[in-house]
């Protein structure tokens, strides 16, 4: 990024601006009424007394030898040029000649007594020249006068002068609203760039931003382009990852399930052939392991699965007994076929659970399962609907040797481990309660 | 008349003894072992067995494309995959689902009910204690009597639902709303009222039905 475009330099710009034409707010406020209005060119050429009077002197040097008719007339041309002066002048015998002047007290003949009062009266206001007519004092004298009030400088005063207070005000406010563009349009810009952070895609993703300028945000914005570009390569890669782990699971249970078909189906035609009971007892050994083999492999990839969060939950609004019931329908003839007796007891009227179906019924596979596995010298398994700690429980027991007894059928831990993450991720909680005598489970909703 | 069916299996051994268990059972097998030439064996095969990891086209793409075709030929799929995501996406198209490891008898009875459910296997009679059933014909016989049982059309669609689904317990929610095609409503009475009365037409003993079995919580069955 160059100096030249970035924000500071143009910061440093306004800052720069304001204080170069600071100097001249205030002059350029006169200049035009200077221009414009010849009233104040008029009070200008008062102003500096010290070349009022060079003046005075210079005009009554001139004079020298000239006719009281030229002096008349001098004093008429000047009275033109500065008509705020008083003028007259005095010949040599000490009278009064040409008065261009509304004063009163201007003695028509000249005296000692009467100079020394006009002197005293006049000292400092008016302001009073007086210069001999030519090189001899016996020509006489002239006397120019102007009070003070129009020798004084105009005063800034924003109470006198209206204007001068708006346009101070103005150039006050063009500055903040230039500094207040600067940062609005920053501000904007960064409130965009969050936004832009914020908002994701459907992929989670936020999407990229438009990068025209090449300032200090335009470079953010590039930074974060970039770190959306790493992101969806990363996502990329992550895909790729989970599809080809997704396959190799896949291929797994392919290639492990592919033997035990054929072991199972061998089993089977192995049943039809004369066996002596001891053959049978292996064969049947054979089919309960091929059972158990292919619940394991079931049940570790659906771990696998399931703790990499690769099922997709898709809860919806289930009528829970309708569902236990429907469940139950097909396991009916499982848990009868080993003699099992099953008490089912549920409401007529409908429970609406918040469940993901798919895995509810992958749940409730499971639990029977263990039921089938581990329970099954109580030959007994309910289903009942109770009120387990005042929330409506789901309660599934069984009249087993419980759960801490150790049989040689393994695996119902990982079984258990998936109800329990399913569970979790649908926000249902679920308690064990194992005796020797039996266990019972109870699902219920987390309030 | 034998049942035509179609069995599509890449593994040799597999193939080869469900091929052989099947034919054992009364049907007649065609096995093949890639899919790509199923549609040309399609003539008069009434259910496809197809399994979803082959070479070539998968089990998915032919049995959507069998589907597609052959709307009324069953699929029952075979699987040595089981994860959620494969049984929702054959389920699509699929009408059951076994996985591997399978047990014959199992594959065998989804056979036969998937057969008589889309009626490619419709018995002219069924044999049924005392009673003998012409479902195509709405016709019951008692055997003791000789006499004809006659069923009002609810009682009768409800009796020919559990007949169509042997040794299976339906729910009275399913039978409710296969047989009234609307949404059951919990604590409805009607089908209770319906069954109690078809079993006091078909049973000998109505406080002791032998023939639709009650599943006491659960539902019913008709066991064949």
């Amino acid at each position: 990024m160059r100096f030249r475009h970035s924000l500071l330099a143009r910061y440093l710009l306004i800052i720069m601006v304001a204080l170069i034409l600071w100097p001249f707010v205030l002059p350029a406020y006169y200049i035009p009424s200077y221009f414009l209005d010849k009233d104040v060119q008029q009070k200008a050429q008062y102003i500096d007394t010290n070349k009022l009077k060079q003046m005075w002197h210079h005009e009554a040097a001139k004079l020298d030898r000239a006719t009281p008719e030229q002096i008349d007339q001098k004093l008429h041309t000047l009275k033109d040029q500065y008509p705020l002066a008083s003028m007259f002048w005095v010949d040599g015998a000490g009278k009064t000649k040409l008065v261009l002047s509304k004063q009163k007290n201007i003695p028509s003949q000249w005296t000692l007594e009467n100079s020394i009062e006009f002197m005293n009266q006049s000292d400092g206001d008016p302001i009073t020249f007086v210069s001999y007519i030519g090189r001899d004092q016996s020509n006489g004298f002239m006397v120019f006068q102007i009070p003070p009030s129009v020798t004084k400088l105009p005063t800034l005063s924003f109470i006198d002068d209206k204007f001068l207070a708006i346009y101070g005000f103005l150039v006050f406010g063009l500055f903040l609203f230039v500094s207040w563009l600067f940062f609005f349009k920053i501000r904007k810009r960064l409130v965009h760039l969050q936004t832009a952070m914020t908002e994701t895609k459907e992929n989670g993703i936020p999407e990229k931003i438009v990068v025209d300028k090449k300032d200090e945000i335009s470079e953010l914005g590039k930074a974060f382009n970039y770190m959306v570009d790493e992101l969806i390569k990363s996502r990329q890669h992550e895909q790729e990852e989970e599809a080809l782990r997704k396959q190799l699971i896949a291929n797994i249970s392919h290639d492990l399930r592919t033997p035990l078909t054929t072991i199972r189906g061998h089993a089977y035609s192995l049943q039809k052939e004369p066996l002596s009971s001891k053959g049978k007892d292996s064969l049947h050994l054979i089919e309960n392991k091929v059972d158990l083999l292919s619940h394991l492999l079931e049940n570790l990839l659906s771990y696998t699965l399931l703790s990499a969060r690769k099922y997709t939950l898709q809860r919806k609004e289930t009528d829970i007994i309708r569902f236990i019931r429907e469940s139950m329908a097909g396991w009916y003839p499982v848990f009868e076929k080993e003699g099992f007796k099953v008490d089912v007891n549920l409401p007529e009227k409908a429970m609406i659970w918040n469940i993901d179906p798919q895995w509810f019924m992958r749940i409730l596979d499971n639990l029977y399962q263990n039921v089938m596995r581990h329970a099954k010298s109580g030959r007994y398994v309910g289903v009942r609907i109770v009120d387990y700690e005042g929330k409506t429980a789901i309660l599934i027991e069984d009249r087993g040797p419980g759960l801490d007894v150790t049989t040689d059928k393994k695996g119902a831990g990982i079984g258990l481990s998936i109800v329990s993450l399913m569970l979790q991720e649908m926000q249902l909680g679920w308690t064990i309660t194992s005796s020797p005598k039996g266990t019972e489970i109870y699902l219920y909703e987390k309030k | 008349m034998k049942n035509k069916l179609l069995y599509i299996e890449d593994d040799k051994e597999i193939s080869a003894w469900v091929s052989e268990d099947l034919t054992r059972r009364g049907y007649h097998v065609t096995c093949l072992t890639t899919g790509d030439r199923a549609p040309n064996h399609m003539e008069g095969i009434d259910l496809v067995i197809l399994d979803i990891m082959l070479p070539g086209l998968d089990g998915f793409s032919i049995g959507q494309r069998l589907k597609k075709e052959y709307p009324v030929t069953p699929i029952l799929m075979l699987s040595a995959r089981t994860s959620i995501d494969d049984k929702l996406q054959g389920l699509h198209f699929a009408d059951d689902y076994v996985t591997k490891p399978f047990h014959p008898d199992e594959l065998a009875a989804r056979v036969e009910v998937l057969l008589r459910r889309f009626g490619k296997m419709s018995p002219p009679l069924i044999q049924l204690s005392h009673l003998r059933i012409y479902l195509d014909q709405n016709h019951i016989v008692d055997t003791r009597s000789k006499k004809e049982i006659v069923l009002t059309p609810k009682q009768f669609q409800i009796f020919t639902y559990l007949l169509r689904h042997p040794n299976k317990i339906l729910t009275k929610e399913q039978i409710y709303e296969a047989v009234w095609e609307n949404p059951y409503i919990a604590g409805d009475k009607t089908l209770m009222v319906h069954i109690r009365h078809l079993c006091e037409k078909i049973e000998e003993n109505p406080s002791q039905p032998q023939i639709i079995e009650t599943i006491r919580g659960i539902g019913y069955r008709v066991k064949q």
